[in-house]
């Protein structure tokens, strides 16, 4: 059942009938829903009901066997991750994925489009060429960073951070490509409750400054507090779609999730 | 400085210069970029056989008294084989990179590479129309003797040649230190660390990685060129699957992702410590273990790198960006 599609904003991200299947297991099997411009639409799940599948193929890492994703007014479905983030359409990854052997702020930057020096020419024409505009990404970098409160950690090896702190950069890297749509696989776990917090008060704070997210979380305290609508999936499918009061008086949705 | 001891050093000199430029190529591979190329000395080899015919003259038919067979012998002035190695080089690596980076992973590359490697070695070695089979290619002229009008095989001739090789290795390092030092390093060394994020970063992985497979691929053949043009043979028996292994020693123990330190490490590995057995009084009864172990204590000394210093004796350097609001912490203090 797909409820409450009225929710305010216009489609950003629409998925239909999305399917993959690895072998015989359907890991996603005709999963539809919305994700509403200026909204932080929540996605949960019990373990194993395609949550990450689906949003890998967002993301364009992992190509669908069925369905379509349109993104932005454009079909997009099997466009590969590189282009993705190119449209605007940015993610960070359940497991930690930091760049561990490149510094925080270097993290950030690599993640900055259009770079004059990361071309051959650029390369080549040195650092005049791309020194100006490298100097203003670092400062976009260290303001990402005051406000994440890690401006301490700039020259630090991500790799040599606590798990907490790799969330962070990840969140920042990704908010250094400027996104439309920022998907966001499970930000807060592995945390401790004080830094996922945090983690929570800065995505509430993105959102009213007008990003639009798409939040797979677990912890459902998480997900009352930022997302709305929510959209629960079991078994690849959509099961339901509301706020997250609404979806408490749903009994397929409490026997599949909510309680053990 | 006796003669013959300046022929030794000049033609340590080259011999520095040629394995500079094949670590420098190597550490584009592996230590910035993160790709594993156990077939390196294949490349190395597309390169001096590239040299090699393009300054041969045409070959001469065992009827008219001629030794050796090949293919090419265009008789062209350098550095017109040079240029044609760096490109035979590139092209290889294109072909060999299209089948084996777009969907192997790390472990299987690897393999592939090693494999790679072994099947050219039987190729060149079975084709004898090529480039002379397993005696290989012999004589091959001295470049520029007539232009600087200097005899060749003399120790002045041997001097120029050392100098040619240092101005090869300035413009090679120009060209690698401005990849490496520029926002393209910084996303070489994030595909290194993380190909999925790196993508999720709007990164054409796939291309950049074979930007640096094809880059490093010339380096390797201007290497392997220059090499063939100073000693004036090369054969098979010059370019076994091995011979990448002691470039890897010198990038490892040098120290991966950092040019200078691959630059000592070609000092160490293929240079100071395959050259010190000759200094040791062979062993009494058994004159011919020394060679062997030679590999042995190359591989034993990566090792011990690997173990107790994996970052090699200069480490990758640490990029800080001037105007930082908190003081540089010293990069080698633990975090």
């Amino acid at each position: 059942m797909i409820a409450d599609s009225s929710l305010g904003g216009t489609p950003l991200l629409q998925v239909t009938d999305l399917r993959r299947s690895f072998g015989g297991v359907h890991a996603v099997d005709g999963a539809s829903f919305v994700v509403r411009q200026g909204s932080i639409t929540g996605l949960i799940g019990p373990n194993g009901a395609g949550k990450s599948t689906a949003i890998g193929m967002i993301a364009g890492a992992i190509v669908p066997t069925g369905g379509s994703i349109e993104f932005a007014g454009r079909v997009v479905t099997r466009e590969p991750a590189y282009k993705m983030a190119r449209r605007g359409l940015t993610r960070t990854f359940q497991l930690s994925s930091e760049f561990a052997r490149l510094t925080v702020l270097e993290n950030l930057l690599v993640a900055a489009p259009g770079q004059r020096g990361e071309s051959l020419w650029g390369a080549f024409l040195g650092k005049p060429y791309w020194r100006r505009q490298e100097r203003a990404l670092v400062e976009q970098a260290r303001d990402l960073m005051s406000r994440f409160a890690m401006t301490e950690k700039e020259d630090e090896y991500a790799g040599n951070l606590s798990g907490g702190q790799k969330r962070l950069v990840e969140i920042m890297r990704a908010l250094m490509a400027r996104p439309k749509l920022l998907l966001l696989d499970e930000p807060m776990a592995g945390v401790n409750p004080t830094l996922a917090g945090r983690i929570a008060a800065y995505l509430e704070e993105l959102r009213d400054g007008g990003l639009t997210m798409l939040l797979v979380e677990h912890e459902l305290a998480h997900v009352d507090r930022l997302c709305n609508p929510v959209v629960v999936m079991a078994q690849g499918k959509v099961l339901a779609e509301g706020t997250m009061a609404e979806l408490r008086t749903q009994r397929e949705v409490v026997d599949a999730y909510l309680v053990g | 400085m006796s003669t013959a001891y300046q022929f030794y050093i000049s033609s340590l000199l080259i011999y520095f210069g040629v394995n500079i430029l094949a670590c420098w190529g190597l550490n584009l591979q592996i230590g910035v970029t993160g790709i594993i190329n156990f077939a390196f000395v294949l490349f190395q080899a597309a390169g001096a056989y590239t040299a090699a015919v393009l300054t041969l003259g045409p070959a001469v038919s065992p009827a008219d008294g001629g030794f050796q067979s090949y293919i090419g012998g265009a008789n062209l002035p350098f550095p017109l084989p040079l240029l044609a190695a760096a490109l035979v080089g590139a092209l290889l690596s294109l072909v060999v990179g299209v089948l084996a980076l777009r969907r192997l992973r790390a472990d299987y590359l690897a393999l592939v590479m090693l494999v790679v490697s072994q099947i050219a070695v039987n190729v060149v070695q079975n084709q004898n129309s090529l480039f002379n089979g397993s005696a290989g290619l012999s004589l091959v002229p001295e470049p520029l003797a007539d232009f600087v009008h200097l005899a060749p095989l003399s120790l002045a001739y041997q001097w120029f040649y050392a100098g040619l090789t240092g101005v090869i290795c300035l413009i090679v390092y120009f060209f690698v230190h401005q990849i490496t030092g520029s926002p393209l390093g910084r996303v070489l060394r994030a595909i290194r660390e993380n190909e999925q994020a790196a993508a999720a970063c709007g990164k054409n992985v796939f291309v950049l990685r074979m930007f640096a497979f094809m880059a490093g691929g010339a380096i390797a053949a201007i290497s392997g060129a220059m090499l063939v043009l100073f000693i004036g043979t090369w054969a098979p028996a010059a370019w076994l699957y091995p011979e990448t292994f002691v470039l890897l020693g010198a990038v490892v123990i040098g120290g991966s992702g950092n040019n200078l330190g691959v630059m000592v490490g070609a000092l160490l590995v293929p240079v100071a410590f395959l050259e010190a057995p000759r200094y040791l009084p062979p062993i009494p009864g058994h004159p011919e273990l020394i060679e062997p172990l030679e590999w042995i204590i190359t591989a034993l000394l990566m090792l011990l790198f690997l173990w107790f210093r994996p970052e090699g004796i200069i480490p990758e350097r640490r990029r800080l960006f001037p105007g930082r609001a908190v003081p540089a912490r010293d990069p080698r203090e633990p975090a």
